[in-house]
């Protein structure tokens, strides 16, 4: 924005005096490899290179237990179309992403909206709120796992209560997945509080107070004035908690393992962890890493500028 | 009647429930946490705070010196690292560098999962594999990208003029960058220090594989090591992990205030 607003000639003026200068100390490739290489060659070494060994290596049947190693195509990809375990993992972690997405959304709008005021107790809540975000999922899955397991916390207070076959929160294999993402949930929850705060703060007084003076409704006030400013922080909270669905690992590594029953709970990052670091088809995961990676890309790419395009739209 | 107060106040209590009841369980011997969990822990005991400190196996205190020597030595040149790359595509015209910043930006949505396997392929070629030094050089790999889309902006802020009048001066580019700029760019540098400093340490499937089972672990993957040992052991569990978050949660606390002093403390408009 600024650069814009620049008059051109000075733009063009102004690199001449310090590259000149600088160039007898450090001359253009020096200063490169000064100080842009030790990041850039950190990044290509552990991002870049990776990246090209999955696509690659989602082309073999690379196996290091069980040499050979062949080229074998697209044949990993095909045989990914009838995998039922693969489909399964689909449709969980698609399961879990549309949950998180829209409980914590939702949750998140309200909370904030009740949170939307400046006196201490509000502050203090908000700490509340954001607490699980800073800790680790690895921590928010022990915690839940000891409220949520069948001798736990919540099912020994639910005894108390008289409840006598209470569920089974985590070895339930039509339960476990939805429990799974309630964590996930309550986890991310501060967050969208958090980012609707911020969007809420940037909405003028005066717009309000103008709907309300033309005799607008809360409710009116609400769709018509706050939850298009909003747009924004929409966009933000939608493609991280779908990030954050598509790449959910921790919680199901700890919790349930992928269990209970058969692979009740597994999803995509957690079946492309297994099937490398356990069944040592490095092959084969690599064609499912590939899959995942093309998921999360397309909602980065595509989602984010569907929402974004509505921002301005609005 | 406003009864905004009660309404927040009542889900904020319901939503902290989980927490509460690790603050109370780490103080209350084994059977007191099976048969009233939810009560408060009188008299306390300490006893499952000084068994995770006392533990033979050593995996808390090992792990906890590990976390703490990978979170600062993988923030700390970070920071570095992705100052100096921030600042250097920010201010440079070169086609390359906007092909250089766009492949960076593509690396912020990849999942770990997506490039393990081969990350231990190339920690392998440089006999690094289940070292800290490891560890600590995919963490940098795999978070530049954060830092620098975090400094670029900053950098933006930043006036040219300085540099220029500074170069004039006669420092060389890197005097400028170091004595100059950096030090502008202090806000940038505590937001990137608290961010990559909370996730590092938080860091689950990496260190998991990086580390492997047989040496020693982080204190995250640690309590993950715990829970099967413990099995229903509640209070034990609670003990390990509140003693694995506080480090993390007072650099957290600590720094968060020098953020927004650092944001308004007019630093930037030097």
């Amino acid at each position: 924005m600024t650069q814009t607003m620049r008059p051109p000639a000075r733009v063009k003026a102004r690199p001449a005096p310090p590259r000149r200068r600088s160039g007898r100390f450090l001359p253009g490739l020096g200063r490169f490899a000064l100080f842009a290489l030790p990041g850039l060659v950190a990044y290509a070494l552990f991002v870049l290179v990776p990246i090209g060994m999955t696509a690659y290596n989602s082309l073999t049947n690379l196996n290091p237990f069980n040499p050979p190693t062949r080229f074998v195509g697209l044949r990993n990809y095909v045989s990914l179309l009838g995998d039922t375990e693969f489909r399964q993992a689909l449709v969980n972690t698609i399961i879990v992403t549309a949950i998180i997405t829209v409980l914590a959304n939702v949750g998140g709008l309200l909370i904030a909206m009740l949170l939307d005021r400046p006196t201490r107790l509000y502050v203090l809540l908000r700490g509340v709120f954001f607490t699980p975000v800073v800790l680790s999922s690895v921590v928010i899955s022990v915690i839940w796992q000891a409220i949520l397991t069948d001798d736990g916390l919540l099912n020994s207070a639910l005894r108390g209560l008289g409840v006598d076959e209470p569920p089974g929160w985590l070895s339930d294999p039509g339960l476990a997945l939805y429990s799974i993402a309630w964590i996930m949930t309550w986890q991310m929850l501060g967050f969208c509080v958090v980012v609707y705060l911020a969007g809420l703060q940037g909405v003028p007084r005066e717009l309000n107070e103008a709907a309300s003076i033309d005799g607008a409704g809360a409710l009116q006030r609400f769709r018509n004035v706050t939850w298009p400013m909003l747009a924004p922080a929409l966009t933000i909270n939608v493609v991280m908690l779908l990030i954050t669905g598509f790449k959910a690992y921790d919680q199901v590594r700890v919790i349930t393992n992928g269990g209970p029953g058969n692979g009740t709970t597994v999803t995509m990052a957690f079946q492309v962890v297994q099937t490398a670091f356990v069944s040592n088809r490095i092959g084969y995961s690599s064609a499912l890493a590939a899959v995942m990676l093309a998921i999360v890309a397309f909602i980065s790419v595509v989602v984010l500028r569907f929402l974004q395009k509505r921002e301005v739209s609005q | 009647m406003n009864a905004r107060p009660i309404v927040a106040t009542f889900v904020g209590v319901v939503f902290f429930l989980p927490l509460y009841l690790v603050l109370v369980n780490i103080f209350k011997p084994s059977a007191a946490v099976v048969a009233d969990p939810a009560g408060l822990p009188f008299p306390p005991t300490f006893d499952n705070l000084a068994a995770v400190l006392n533990r033979p196996d050593h995996l808390f205190t090992f792990g906890l010196i590990n976390s703490i020597a990978v979170t600062a030595l993988s923030v700390t040149v970070l920071t570095i690292f992705s100052a100096m790359l921030g600042h250097y595509l920010a201010r440079s015209r070169h086609w390359g560098a906007k092909v250089a910043m766009g492949t960076l930006l593509c690396g912020l949505m990849i999942p770990v999962p997506v490039i393990m396997a081969p990350i231990t392929t190339v920690l392998k070629w440089f006999d690094l594999m289940t070292t800290l030094q490891g560890l600590v050089l995919v963490n940098v790999g795999y978070y530049v990208p954060f830092g620098v889309l975090l400094f670029t902006g900053f950098v933006k802020s930043v006036p040219l003029e300085l540099e220029e009048a500074a170069a004039l001066d006669g420092a060389n580019r890197f005097r400028v960058f170091w004595q100059v700029v950096f030090p502008l760019l202090r806000p940038a540098s505590a937001s990137v220090t608290i961010f990559l400093g909370v996730w590092i340490w938080n860091d689950f499937l990496t260190p998991l594989i990086v580390l492997g089972p047989d040496s020693g672990t982080t204190v995250t993957v640690g309590v993950y090591r715990a829970i099967g040992q413990y099995q229903s052991d509640f209070g034990s569990v609670f003990a390990f992990m509140f003693l694995a978050t506080l480090p993390i949660l007072i650099f957290y606390l600590a720094l968060q205030k020098n953020f927004v002093k650092g944001l308004t403390g007019g630093a930037v408009k030097g």
